[in-house]
């Protein structure tokens, strides 16, 4: 019972970000879809707000890491 | 055995063996007179020694056209100059050191924490492991900005920043070194943790513990990139006041 603050912490924690990568990566499918020669301008900007999002994640993760087992 | 067997002696392994069986503290070292050095204070030394001899041997015989590492450097440079250029106008060339350091120091740490030797010799680990050194980082950050916009916007107009159009302007300013030093931290520390568990509870998990050390090199050219073009970010919103923000990054083709 111990470890589950920790359990719990990571794993809604993880669940918004997940949901925002998912969408971010999504949204710039379609941009490349729609016109294949951006896929390189817009690997980076999107590597970046990937990272933004990731950190949210990270956040949590570290919360679960600080909780006494 | 039993899965649960097993699961239980996994556990403990990984816990004991992760190597974060201290938790989140550093380790002291050895003591330079009356301050204690930690670990990871002292691989971020051998970081930045690793740095500056290469800096030193690569500037020794500067050609015109470059080869080899020092084209590898020139591009580097050309890069950052041409996002910095972007970013914060003509006035971002003060900038400049304070972001490539950033960046290349970041970035280093990060890529050499992933070599076998740092994190099972005892006091080598990834600098950026530990909390405090991130957060150094981002204090530095934070504490120039805050001089960038007093010098802008003078003393009286720096504290009117904080009621005026925003009256929530403070937990902004200081939730980015908040954010900053946690987003570094957490990744390559949660990367590190990942790599141990992999490598002691997975059978065979010799093999699989490279694909994992790939994605900690993904991760730390990430994390190194994010911190640096924040920097860059804050540093250029700082310079510039809050009137006429420049063009953010729109062609990132036009320089080449």
């Amino acid at each position: 019972m111990e470890g589950m603050a920790a359990a719990v912490a990571i794993a809604v924690g993880a669940l918004g970000p997940a949901l925002g990568i998912g969408y971010g990566v999504g949204k710039a499918m379609e941009a490349i879809g729609r016109n294949p020669e951006v896929s390189g301008p817009i690997l980076v900007p999107m590597l970046i707000g990937l990272g933004f999002a990731e950190a949210i994640a990270i956040y949590a993760l570290v919360i679960a890491f600080l909780l006494p087992k | 055995m039993q899965a649960s067997q097993i699961s239980t002696m996994a556990v403990a392994a990984a816990e004991e063996a992760s190597g974060h069986s201290e938790g989140l503290a550093s380790h002291v070292f050895f003591h330079i007179g009356p301050i204690p050095v930690t670990e990871h204070i002292f691989s971020a030394w051998v970081i930045m020694a690793i740095l500056l001899v290469t800096a030193f041997f690569v500037g020794r015989n500067l050609s015109m056209v470059p080869r080899g590492f020092q084209n590898v450097v020139e591009i580097l440079i050309e890069t950052w100059m041409g996002m910095i250029h972007q970013v914060a106008g003509d006035k971002g060339r003060r900038f400049a050191p304070v972001v490539l350091t950033a960046f290349i120091f970041i970035l280093a740490a990060n890529w050499i924490g992933t070599t076998p030797f740092f994190g099972n010799v005892p006091g080598f680990k990834s600098p950026n492991s530990n909390l405090s050194l991130t957060a150094a980082m981002a204090i530095v950050v934070f504490a120039l900005t805050q001089f960038f916009a007093i010098r802008t916007l003078g003393f009286g107009g720096y504290l009117r920043e904080f009621l005026v159009p925003n009256p929530l302007h403070i937990l902004a300013e200081l939730s980015r070194p908040l954010s900053l030093s946690l987003r570094l931290f957490g990744n390559i520390y949660a990367g590190g943790v990942l790599v141990h568990t992999m490598l002691v509870t997975v059978p065979g998990g010799f093999l699989i513990t490279f694909v994992f050390l790939g994605l900690e090199l993904f991760v730390g050219v990430v994390q190194a990139l994010i911190f640096t073009m924040l920097t860059l970010v804050f540093l250029s919103i700082a310079n510039t006041g809050h009137g006429h923000e420049s063009h953010g990054e729109g062609h990132a083709e036009a320089h080449h």
